[in-house]
């Protein structure tokens, strides 16, 4: 049951709270832009004057305020129409990955993912045994082709997971074309799209593209938002946005596994939403991530050997590296560590494994000079290591 | 058959056209049989291409709702039985097994019930609303900002923000329980202990033993991990070890799950004997208890007695306790204190569940509790309920021609009320409903069949004014059930916690 690599994760996630480490391994939005002032004055005056409310219990559907605001901003941002009772406020999108495991997975069925792909979803999902399968996956998304092949070809796929938006690890976004297909082929096999949506807000450059549950229709594509990139990841505020009669079957899983969530945490999203800008608070976050972005692409281009090639993410928080054949990401991480910089090896974003010339960058939490010099660092680490093993080839 | 086509929606103009006729063959205004027009017809009327009604008509043939021949053009098929939420994926199909049998259509009921303002609701399990401590509440926002600032929104440790995992470890030191702060895990609410515990023990088919009746709650996460369980009946002194004992060696259970203090919903108290004896049995059957003790601080009489996690040298003990009844439920933050070696694997199922607890209520907490104001709102608390469950008995009192029976709590949140012979409980609900009062049935508390006509009543959240004219509408529902009584069931609503 337990998941050696999500623990993994855990180790290097303690080494790197130390302060003089340089790690490039979170996937933190900016400490100093929380907006944890407005939020505990938000929080004052609702327990002066909505308490009770606060501190009673909820529907385990969520307050039907906070689902009104979210289900309108759908709209607004998407043209997704949906309506209140399509929408079910969750503990974090950890918490609904985890409700989607527990509806549709048997130990045995198929999961079908990008490569690579969340290692959050890998870990919730887990849990209920199921076998991942990866479907190739290039710059503009999953390849339709060989999806369909795993579609007409593997029985008992039970889901098809993607976050189409800024990849967690790789940065990637699909294409519009890849988008409407995925559509298509999951309708045509009927199998649901569990699309993951975190990080579509935070887009740089370009016009942002519609959610694939924009899409196709409320029944096939079961959408996931959270709070934890725009606003706060300590709320532990997300949401699952599908059919009314499948959010039904959400909220008996959910009423089993933890009643509902919080009713201050979600009183005081609403208040955000209703009394701050938040839209306002996301354009702040795009301008800084846009500029860390550049400042580690520029530390990259110019401190990274030229065998090491790495992508551009027009959003999000990740870079995705690709290292030499034969160099791992594993090893260069222990020296890494000895220069005082740490990133997340790649390997643990497959789940059939493999892959170990591959890493993860995150460039959302500090500020650029510490982007610069841990870059500059890793670059250090990265030539003596690639000449050596390019030496060895 | 009048389809309606929105050009600006994001969605292709040929699904909109699926999702129409699949709504009139869904509704039956489309029947067996009948014939959709040609395809140059239908695309001539809305004015889209052909080849729109094309791909429309195909995936209405993919979806099994037509048929099409040449030269007989495209005919609706048997209307399936409308199937909630398969519409467009077979979602039901999909579901897991324990998830598609988890639901108990009274509990629904009930919650509809408890939505509306002018109802008294006895159903649920909730702290009263004047005794919570708001100002004190308000007050620490503001200290938490100017000390702690962004670290409230952040996350924190998957176990649990360590200086309340700290507090934790000496509050239940009050209770006789002695551990370090690393054997405490702080959980969204115990309801997630639960679902925490029951993931790392239970494998489907897998025996749980619970008492009988237990709290619903437990029961549905028992059910989700697709568990056998097996209930032993709770008499005065709590459950019936002897009964236990023959089950244990019958059916060797995975996890033994008690509430050994005003056991919700009987109100029993296990007595000091059977805590003996059941610690001896899971010991010789080497069978893992979870000790539920969400209301063992809220006792109004007599002796506190130990927790079997106080007892317990063997460290076979899980045990869970939470905030929200002796405070208040809306933080969702409970906490479990187990041995090392469970507390990794149920940090890791926590991990992959929601992360962590949410950081900012774990802050509030801490402080409230490190400040000595938990400790005196305890005892504001008891001071209240006492009362009101003084008034509800009296008030139950009033007729004893019903003759309702019931024992009287000396802790915790409800009586548990067992009925006049004959009397139907959904009627009675319903009817009691109709009068502006709910309770909770019994038959929710069991595992399977009720082996009792009981119901349960809280005591705590409506005000004493409130349980008098509650309490004087459900005897009247009462004595009109003995008679005969029927009502209408009431719709649903949203799904309202029942604990």
């Amino acid at each position: 049951m337990q998941d050696l690599r999500t623990s993994d994760i855990r180790e290097i996630l303690k080494v790197t709270q130390q302060p003089e480490i340089i790690s490039f391994a979170g996937g933190l939005p900016a400490s100093e832009l929380l907006p944890a002032a407005e939020m505990a004055e938000l929080a004052r005056d609702l327990l002066l004057d909505d308490g009770v409310r606060a501190l009673q219990y909820a529907p385990t559907e969520g307050l039907d305020m906070l689902r009104e605001l979210i289900a309108g901003r759908l709209q607004r941002l998407w043209g997704m129409r949906r309506s209140t009772d399509e929408v079910l406020i969750v503990s974090g999108s950890q918490q609904a990955l985890d409700l989607t495991g527990k509806l549709f997975l048997d130990e045995g069925d198929v999961v079908l993912c990008e490569s690579p792909t969340y290692l959050g979803a890998i870990g919730a999902f887990r849990a209920y045994r199921p076998t991942f399968v990866e479907v190739p996956t290039d710059d503009d998304g999953m390849v339709p082709a060989a999806l369909e092949d795993r579609l007409s070809s593997l029985d008992r796929v039970q889901l098809i997971y993607v976050v189409p938006d800024f990849q967690n690890p790789s940065g990637r976004r699909w294409s519009i074309e890849r988008r409407r297909k995925l559509v298509e082929l999951a309708g045509r096999f009927d199998v649901p799209v569990i699309e993951d949506a975190p990080y579509a807000e935070l887009c740089f450059e370009g016009e942002p593209m519609p959610p694939v549950a924009a899409l196709g229709d409320a029944c096939s594509v079961v959408y996931l938002g959270t709070a934890s990139k725009i606003l706060s990841p300590g709320m532990r505020l997300g949401w699952v946005v599908a059919d009314s009669d499948l959010i039904r079957r959400y909220v008996l899983v959910k009423q089993s596994t933890d009643l509902h969530t919080s009713s201050l945490v979600q009183l005081l999203a609403a208040r955000f939403m209703l009394e701050n800008d938040l839209e306002a608070h996301i354009a702040r976050l795009r301008d800084v991530y846009r500029k860390r972005r550049d400042a580690m692409l520029t530390a990259l281009e110019e401190h990274f050997p030229q065998h090491v090639s790495f992508t551009r993410p027009a959003g999000g928080l990740f870079l995705w590296v690709v290292l030499p054949e034969g160099v791992d990401a594993r090893w260069l991480l222990e020296r890494a560590l000895e220069e005082r910089v740490a990133f997340v090896p790649g390997e643990s974003f497959f789940p059939g494994g493999g892959h170990e010339n591959t890493l993860r960058l995150n460039f959302s939490a500090m500020p650029e000079e510490r982007i610069t010099e841990g870059i500059c660092r890793l670059g250090r680490v990265l030539s003596t290591v690639t000449a050596d093993a390019l030496a060895a080839v | 058959m009048e389809i309606s086509i929105d050009r600006d929606s994001s969605e292709p103009i040929f699904r909109q056209i699926v999702r129409e006729i699949r709504g009139f063959i869904r509704s039956g205004s489309l029947p067996e049989g009948f014939r959709l027009p040609p395809e140059r017809r239908l695309a001539d009327a809305l004015g889209v291409n052909r080849s729109t009604i094309f791909n429309a008509y195909r995936e209405l043939k993919a979806l099994g709702l037509v048929d099409a021949h040449v030269g007989r053009g495209t005919a609706v098929l048997r209307a399936p039985a409308p199937i909630p939420g398969a519409i467009g994926v077979p979602w039901r199909q999909l579901f897991r097994e324990s998830v598609a049998r988890s639901h108990d259509p009274i509990i629904a009921d009930l919650l509809a019930l408890t939505e509306r303002q002018d109802v008294i609701s006895f159903s649920i399990g909730l702290p009263a609303p004047e005794l919570l401590p708001l100002d004190i509440f308000a007050e620490y926002t503001a200290e938490l900002i100017r000390e702690v600032g962004a670290p409230l929104l952040l996350h924190c440790p998957t176990e649990g923000h360590t200086p309340l995992r700290e507090t934790l470890a000496q509050w239940v030191a009050a209770r006789g329980i002695r551990s370090r702060a690393s054997e405490v895990l702080v959980v969204s609410g115990s309801q997630q202990g639960l679902d925490l515990v029951a993931r790392i023990f239970i494998d489907p088919g897998d025996v749980v033993v619970v008492e009988e009746p237990t709290y619903i709650g437990a029961l549905q996460s028992f059910r989700v991990a697709g568990a056998k369980i097996i209930g032993i009946p709770v008499d005065k002194d709590g459950m019936r070890t002897d009964i236990l004992a023959s089950i244990l060696e019958r059916e060797r259970p995975k996890l033994i799950y008690t509430l050994p203090t005003y056991q919700n919903p009987s109100g029993a108290v296990m007595s000091v004997e059977r805590r003996r004896h059941l610690l001896e049995l899971a010991s010789r059957w080497h069978v893992p208890i979870l000790e539920d003790d969400p209301y063992s601080e809220l006792r109004y009489e007599g002796e506190p007695l130990p927790s079997l996690k106080a007892l317990d040298d063997n460290d076979l003990v899980l045990y869970q306790s939470t905030f929200s009844k002796a405070l208040f439920p809306g933080l969702r933050i409970g906490y479990l204190v187990v041995p090392p070696v469970v507390l990794r694997q149920l940090a890791l199922a926590k991990q992959g569940a929601d992360l962590h607890a949410n950081s900012f209520s774990q802050y509030l907490l801490e402080r409230f509790v490190r400040d000595g104001h938990f400790a005196a709102h305890i005892e504001n608390s008891k001071r209240a309920y006492r009362r009101r469950r003084d008034r509800m008995v009296a008030a139950l009192r009033r007729d004893p021609s019903i003759g309702l029976d019931f024992d009287v709590p000396t802790g915790g949140f409800y009586i548990w009320c067992r009925l006049p012979e004959g009397v139907e409980q959904s009627a009675l609900l319903a009817n009691a409903a109709a009068r502006g009062v709910v309770f909770l049935p019994g038959r929710a508390c069991y595992p399977t069949e009720p082996t009792e006509n009981c119901l349960r009543l809280n005591f705590s959240h409506a005000s004493e004014e409130d349980i008098d004219v509650g309490i004087e509408r459900f005897l009247e529902a009462v004595r009109e059930a003995m008679v005969h009584g029927h009502a209408e069931r009431p719709d649903g609503a949203t799904t309202s916690p029942v604990v």
